[in-house]
């Protein structure tokens, strides 16, 4: 059984801060709730299949110009720099 | 002017003369003016549509190649890039984005001189089956606009269903494209996993969602289906469909083919009038020459589980580059804390976005991913094989599309379990990556009904010949609004 301090702290890990916490918590642990019925489905034993993708199926890895300058599509540039948020 | 129209005789009507591109996609947009307020479709409308589709015309007159398309008008679901276009996946973090690029189905479309006539309201992030959860407001159900119109491509049903466009384009992850047509009563189909681009998708979950057209008819399906799919250097997922056309053979029946009845999608909680509609769906094909019966997929039972536990881990990364730095909306550029500026950046988005958000830290995290994530990826291996099994017996398989019919706005929206049975018949189709599709079947009470045939892996082609089939069965009142 999934305890709702540890949906709290995952949302904490991950940086979510919401108004509402606890009405969050308490449909996040419905939720992982009825996830519980994966466990009578007796896969244990199963294999992970897994869809190997040939290195050939990639497409080159060279650089495809690109029209439009994005970088002026935004709000806060200089020259070829973007100016994002300070952050301490 | 007669919008109602499918897209095969709206090419036939543009290229024989009787009608202008200009006047149609005029009407069109007239409709959209006229009824969009009551069923919110569209969450931009294009204002050079009707200038575009004059040039269509320009073409034609001039003797110029002009493309399948015709100038037709097409909505497309608002997590998929047109170029210069806005494309906010609904959500408020994607409030002024504009694409700088196309998408390949875009690009495709393009090619073949079909017109956008806007961009269709979803679910935020396309998480949801009702379109209840578009940062913008719902979308309304044109057959009755107290109800939901299903989703997450709510408003590409919306606007098919309403005459608001001949063909929309929407996106399918777990049924949101089969969900809302069943709910609307037109065609939604969810290729083989690689058969359609995702070039330009704004992701949710790559592993099992695919672009799906919704249309009127099922040869319209066909029709766009021969212009979408095919492989694509900007996704190694897509196959090599060896150019097949869709529409060649599309009449030719299901006599003597053998179609499953999958029990588990039948079982408790089936609304009474689906449950008739399905039994009568099997009369009608077995009438067409099939021979149907029933058959046990068990791990349909913990599909859902399944489903939603992989969709929230790929969504939980994939959500991850919405922190204002790469995507997001503008902030001041004052002094942040680092944990604090995430914080409030992440504060935009909505609800549901939110709760998966946690799931998908939740399910695959340590001392968790053993119970759940794994699990899940053993469920989804073993129902594949249980998938495949089944088609060594049967050419198709057969269930409603949904166990129960359009619910009121804001009825299931507080009690996300209760939403996620409503996902139980389509999500297996995109965990095994084989081809569906809902055709419209029935009505009960005035709200649609929609049938769910399903083919094995790249039988696309077969798929659509039996969803014709059934199709010809069909008659149905029109749409109300």
């Amino acid at each position: 059984m999934v305890t709702e301090e540890e949906i709290e702290q995952v949302a904490k890990l991950m940086k979510i801060d919401v108004h509402d916490h606890k009405e969050f918590v308490e449909k996040v642990h419905d939720m992982i709730n009825y996830f519980d019925i994966l466990d009578s489905a007796g896969v244990e034993d199963e294999e992970i299949t897994m869809k190997d993708l040939p290195l050939s199926s990639l497409r080159e890895d060279k650089h495809v110009p690109f029209e439009d300058k994005l970088i002026e599509k935004l709000n806060n540039y200089k020259g070829s720099y973007v100016r994002a948020p300070k952050m301490v | 002017m007669n919008l109602k129209i499918s897209a095969l005789e709206y090419v036939e009507e543009v290229k024989n003369g009787n009608v202008s591109a200009e006047d149609f996609v005029s009407a069109t947009i007239d409709r959209i003016k006229d009824v969009d307020e009551r069923l919110h479709a569209f969450l931009q409308v294009n204002s050079k549509a009707v200038e575009q589709a004059r040039q269509v015309d320009k073409k034609i007159k001039s003797g110029e190649k002009v493309g399948a398309c015709f100038g037709m008008p097409i909505s497309i679901k608002d997590n998929i890039c047109i170029k210069h276009s806005k494309t906010t996946c609904a959500s408020k973090m994607l409030e002024n984005f504009t694409a700088p690029y196309d998408a390949t189905v875009i690009s495709k479309l393009k090619q073949q001189d079909a017109v956008f006539v806007g961009k269709a309201n979803m679910d935020e992030f396309a998480m949801g089956l009702t379109t209840e959860f578009s940062a913008y407001g719902p979308s309304r159900n044109p057959w009755n606009t107290d109800y939901v119109p299903g989703g997450s491509s709510g408003g590409s049903a919306v606007s098919v269903s309403a005459f608001q466009c001949v063909a929309s384009l929407g996106s399918d992850t777990g049924g949101s494209v089969r969900n809302p047509a069943s709910f609307c009563s037109t065609v939604g189909y969810k290729p083989t996993y690689g058969l359609i681009s995702r070039y330009g998708l704004i992701s949710y979950a790559n592993s099992i969602e695919q672009i799906g057209p919704v249309t009127r008819t099922v040869k319209d399906t066909a029709f766009l289906l021969n212009i979408l799919s095919g492989l694509d250097a900007n996704d190694n997922t897509t196959i090599d469909n060896g150019n097949q056309d869709y529409l060649s053979e599309i009449d030719s029946g299901i006599e003597g083919k053998k179609i499953g009845i999958i029990q588990e999608m039948m079982g408790e909680g089936i609304d009474p009038a689906v449950l008739s509609a399905t039994n009568d769906a099997v009369s009608k094909l077995e009438g067409l020459g099939a021979t149907c019966e029933s058959v046990s997929i068990d791990m349909v039972k913990y599909s859902v589980a399944a489903y939603y536990t992989i969709t929230a881990t790929e969504a939980g990364s994939n959500l991850a580059r919405y922190d204002n730095l790469r995507y997001g909306y503008d902030f001041p550029v004052e002094g942040f804390e680092f944990n604090s500026y995430i914080s409030k950046a992440r504060s935009k988005f909505g609800p549901e976005v939110i709760r998966r958000m946690i799931l998908g830290g939740f399910v695959p995290s340590s001392g968790h991913a053993g119970k759940y994530f794994l699990k899940s990826l053993k469920v989804k291996s073993k129902l594949t094989k249980e998938v495949n099994e089944a088609f060594k017996k049967y050419d198709y398989l057969v269930a409603p599309t949904v166990p129960i019919l359009p619910f009121k706005i804001g009825e299931k929206i507080d009690d996300p379990v209760a939403l996620f049975l409503v996902d139980i018949n389509t999500v297996m189709s995109n965990l095994t990556g084989i081809p569906s599709i809902s055709v419209p079947f029935a009505t009960s009470n005035g709200l649609p009904i929609g049938m769910q045939l399903l083919a094995k892996h790249n039988d696309d082609k077969s798929l659509l010949k039996a969803a014709r089939a059934l199709e010809t069965t069909v008659k149905l009142p029109e749409v109300p609004i």
